[in-house]
């Protein structure tokens, strides 16, 4: 197949070659590695590649995928790094509005005249910057002759990727990883892989976050070699039941070499170690002579039906114990391939009589919304940031993060998991601009809407976002993305969560502008920046579901305060179950003042960028540079009260 | 002269001031009261100065982000020109609690060189700028022993939009080595203090909040007292630089300590556009707006955080020139 611009302009198109998304877990050629958190079978490609910026789509080296291309006019980049960060382009904060306002007209296709395609768009803009990276690698010692994929933890926004001059695929959503087969293409030595990254896109409607506008590669790249048994996807379904016993099912799909028999066993551990399940299972692969089966290898689901375990300790904020989940694959000749761990939690979240209850207690939410952000490197950020973070949140009894308005990084589900941070799990939405901007409220163009051309691509972000983090104990609710207005395709997206997940509850705020949907999307009252006595008010008439308030204490500049009358709320009313503040941290730049050279904080506008919502983007408990605003003892007080 | 705390104070009935002076267990102290310029104008203490400008009224604070967003500075700017502009319109003086004419020149050929008191109050009477305008009395007793009990009195009027603050400043000369404090921990407002903890507080320096624009910040609520302690001084007399400080003692108020007056903040869109920090600019305040935090686009704060302009306000402190150990 070879790669077509015209992906760029079509809501239908995103993706092409990747592979279906699948669980987060890690997996080891044998227990020496696991034990050692080394692991032989990756290889980063993280580091310095070739770079070229261009533009626009017309303006950009087309033909740099090709062998003998000459790169020699190539600059160097950071991977990962916002292609902004790294001196190119044009750093931009802007709110709900799309970043083209005020000099490109754009409407997304299909909306309005219905059948308007809007060709070109994107493909043929005079200004679409494009990103366009070469890096050679060899293969290291234990990927050779197995096989390969690559792995985009996150580009933005829309990213080609050829090797050794072949195409291999076309991605979109930003904030999942993004992962393509490499074994056809891949040799030991001197592979070159070439990516182009479009700034913008058909999912830029999707994207439309208030944050900085970035683009590029800004998230890890790295290398896998798949055993000749390999788990690819797995989900652990933990159960607490009332009485305190556990139950365990497992569904895993493995791929293997044809004519391969597997044989595996799963081990559940506790805190001390001790064995609380061990069974075995196996599994045959059909056969060489499958036409469907590429590379001489197949899939095959496998089942471990629900097994009692009998007591167990339960997962929660203040005792967040996990469990060892330990899967050992094995080949006929008993000779181990592959480990894979998992540490997950039991618990039982339900709704009874309209609340919300954990573990059988009314659960209390003292949350916070987090992006991901460094005042170096913006929304690059490594496991140094993710672990200060998660210092503050702990030290301030906040117990729930909404991963506004994305999903994060792998590893902090994981920190999360292990710290009882329960967390609202958002997929990669905001149509904000296609709805509500500063001058008001009209949603005649809004997408994803009731289109059925920009269905698909929403549920696959819902999916990507389920897929990956599904084993998370700590992810509590799904949430469909945010302030994206309400329609069948959000409706679809909830019915995709709900289908999948009977063990979490599904949230969205914005169907409270479109109140058609309420009884289809959302399974919690959810608003943002209700007043307490709005709260009160719908508290107060016939009310449907838990109430949550997905943002509130809007904490720009000196603010915070008043937030007695929230907390308030949870004594008086069963249904209320608390929210989480906006935000975490101020999304501002360090750069060299000007005038004076000192390393200084900058916001938006600062930038010559047009327009902007300039400081707006400043409502921290921390500031930029990690440190607590004064108004976090106020947090800590109340947070600490309600813990 | 040595005076001990018993003894009178000093009194210099100027032409133009009104000098008080006297002595604490060995601590020199002076000050002068200016009619022309409406207000204390010197406070010497232990051979230093601790005013730059006369302490005049507070109406405004640097809007913080909920201010803008909720318009509050468009529906309260003209308290912005009041904090900036005022006029003294009346001086009253009485001398043991007796109301005299006031002693400036043509009034004062009656006194001598000699002249004493053993309580001197001032009570300066101020109109705002704004529209109606609104009168305000500082009322300042000194007492033997140069502690000076501080009354400020806001006559509420009719028609006059809410206030940020309100309350009295004190510009001094250089910038403040620390200053310690009795009351709660961090930077509290009314509507955000219940996490602050009692306690007494040393901060050094002269922090100033680094929001990312800057605006009102450093209040500290309930507080019972403040020390100011300073080493540097502009005087032109080369001398060895000593840390002495000053004392208010106020019944539960707010102060913020900053080198920054509402203005030089309300200014900058930047930490670093802020000027060098060069004096200390200390605040005490009768009445305080909350912050709020519901949103940053237009909700109020919560009314019982609201400071009222109609209604009369009053608040009192005490300044000590020394402290005693």
């Amino acid at each position: 197949m070879q790669a077509d611009m015209k992906w760029l302009d079509d809501p239908e198109v995103f993706r092409v070659g990747v592979l279906p998304a699948h669980s987060d877990h890690l997996f080891y050629k044998n227990e020496q590695e696991l034990e050692l958190g080394e692991n032989s079978l990756a290889q980063s490609l993280n580091g310095i590649w070739k770079f070229h910026y261009s533009k626009c789509p017309l303006e950009r080296p087309a033909d740099f995928y090709k062998a003998g291309f000459d790169g020699e006019n190539f600059d160097e980049i950071k991977v990962p790094c916002h292609i902004e960060m790294a001196g190119y382009d044009q750093i931009h904060y802007v709110n709900n509005l799309y970043p083209w306002e005020g000099k490109m007209y754009r409407r997304p296709a299909y909306t309005l005249s219905g059948s308007h395609k809007w060709e070109g768009m994107f493909s043929e803009a005079s200004y679409n910057p494009v990103g366009s990276y070469i890096r050679e690698f060899d293969l290291e010692k234990e990927l050779k002759g197995k096989r390969i994929t690559i792995r985009f933890e996150g580009a933005e926004q829309a990213i080609y990727v050829w090797l050794n001059g072949a195409f291999v695929g076309y991605a979109e959503d930003s904030f999942t990883p993004s992962e393509f087969d490499l074994t056809p293409y891949v040799k030991e030595k001197g592979n070159i892989l070439a990516v182009e990254v479009y700034k913008h896109s058909t999912a830029a409607f999707l994207e439309d976050q208030d944050f900085f506008r970035f683009f590029g590669i800004f998230r890890n790249v790295t290398l896998y070699a798949k055993p000749q048994i390999h788990i690819e996807d797995m989900w652990a379904k933990p159960v607490l039941l009332e009485n305190g016993n556990g139950k365990l099912s497992l569904d895993l799909r493995l791929s293997m070499v044809k004519g391969f028999k597997a044989k595996l066993e799963v081990l559940l551990q506790d805190e001390e170690g001790k064995v609380c399940l061990n069974k075995k299972l196996t599994c045959q692969s059909e056969g060489a002579d499958k036409e469907t089966e590429k590379e001489g290898c197949e899939e095959i689901c496998l089942i471990m039906e629900e097994t009692e375990i009998g007591p167990v300790k339960s997962w929660d904020n203040h005792s967040p114990c996990l469990y060892r989940l330990l899967i050992k694959v094995y080949n006929e000749k008993d000779e181990l391939i592959e480990v894979v761990p998992y540490r997950m939690g039991f618990r039982r979240l339900e709704i009874k009589n309209k609340v919300i209850y954990l573990n059988g207690k009314r659960l209390i939410i003292n949350g916070v919304n987090r992006h991901e952000w460094s005042a170096e490197s913006g929304r690059c950020i490594g496991m140094e940031e993710m672990k200060q973070d998660m210092e503050h949140i702990l030290a301030n009894n906040i117990n729930a993060v909404r991963t506004c308005h994305y999903p994060d990084q792998i590893p902090w589900y994981y920190l999360c998991d292990e710290k009882g941070i329960y967390l609202m799990a958002e997929t990669n939405l905001e149509s904000h601009g296609s709805w509500q901007n500063p001058g008001g409220q009209n949603p005649s163009w809004n997408v994803p809407g009731n289109l059925p051309q920009w269905r698909e691509v929403v549920l696959d972000r819902a999916r990507n976002n389920f897929e990956t983090f599904k084993n998370h104990t700590s992810i509590l609710f799904w949430s469909l993305g945010n302030e994206s207005y309400a329609g069948d395709n959000l409706a679809a997206m909830n019915a995709f969560f709900k289908e999948k997940d009977k063990s979490r509850l599904v949230h969205y705020e914005g169907v409270f502008h479109n109140r058609a949907y309420a009884d289809r999307i959302s399974d919690v009252e959810s608003r943002m920046y209700a007043s307490p006595e709005q709260v009160e008010e719908y508290l107060l008439n016939n009310p449907e579901k838990p109430f949550i308030l997905c943002e509130y204490m809007h904490d720009m500049g000196n603010s915070l305060g008043g937030m007695a009358s929230y907390m308030d709320l949870l004594d008086k009313y069963e249904m209320y179950q608390g929210g989480f503040i906006w935000d975490f941290i101020d999304q501002a730049l360090f750069v060299q003042d000007e005038v004076t050279g000192k390393r200084v904080l900058r916001y938006g506008g600062d930038f010559d960028d047009r327009p902007s919502e300039r400081s707006f983007s400043g409502n921290g408990i921390l500031f930029a540079d990690r440190t607590e605003k004064p108004a976090m003892q106020e947090v800590r007080y109340y947070y600490g009260l309600y813990r | 002269m040595v005076c001990t705390g018993k003894e009178k104070l000093k009194i210099v009935y100027g032409d133009a001031t009104l000098g008080i002076g006297g002595a604490e267990e060995g601590k020199e102290f002076h000050y002068i009261f200016s009619y022309s310029a409406g207000g204390m104008e010197s406070l010497y203490a232990e051979g230093k100065e601790w005013l730059y400008s006369v302490p005049k009224p507070v109406f405004w604070r640097a809007a913080t982000d909920n201010d803008r967003g909720n318009k509050f500075c468009q529906k309260s700017g003209m308290w912005i020109a009041a904090d900036l502009f005022i006029n003294c319109v009346d001086i009253l003086v009485k001398v043991d609690g007796k109301e005299i004419p006031l002693p400036a020149m043509g009034n004062n050929n009656q006194y001598g060189e000699e002249e004493s008191a053993q309580e001197i109050e001032i009570i300066y009477t101020y109109e705002t700028v704004t529209n109606p305008s609104a009168r305000v009395q500082i009322s300042y007793q000194v007492k033997a022993g140069g502690r000076i009990f501080v009354k400020v009195f806001y006559h509420g009027t009719e028609g006059l939009p809410q206030l940020p603050v309100f309350g009295m400043r004190f510009v001094m000369p250089t910038c403040a080595d620390k200053f310690i404090y009795e009351g709660l921990s961090g930077e509290t407002y009314p509507d955000r203090k219940a996490g602050g903890i009692e306690g007494i507080y040393e901060v050094e320096g002269l922090p100033v909040t680094p929001y990312l624009r800057p605006q009102d910040c450093g209040m500290h609520m309930d507080t019972k007292w403040v020390e100011v302690y300073r080493s540097r001084q502009l005087s032109n007399r080369q001398r060895e630089e000593k840390q002495t400080c000053i004392r208010f003692e106020m019944e539960k108020l707010g102060f913020s300590c900053l080198p920054y007056t509402a203005c030089e903040l309300e200014n900058a869109d930047h930490q670093e556009e802020l000027p060098p920090k060069r004096r200390t600019v200390i605040c005490i305040y009768g009445a305080v707006r909350g912050v709020g935090g519901i949103d940053s686009w237009g909700a109020d704060v919560e009314p019982a955080y609201h400071v009222d302009a109609e209604k009369d306000m009053e608040f009192s402190f005490c300044i000590m020139p020394f402290v005693n150990a």
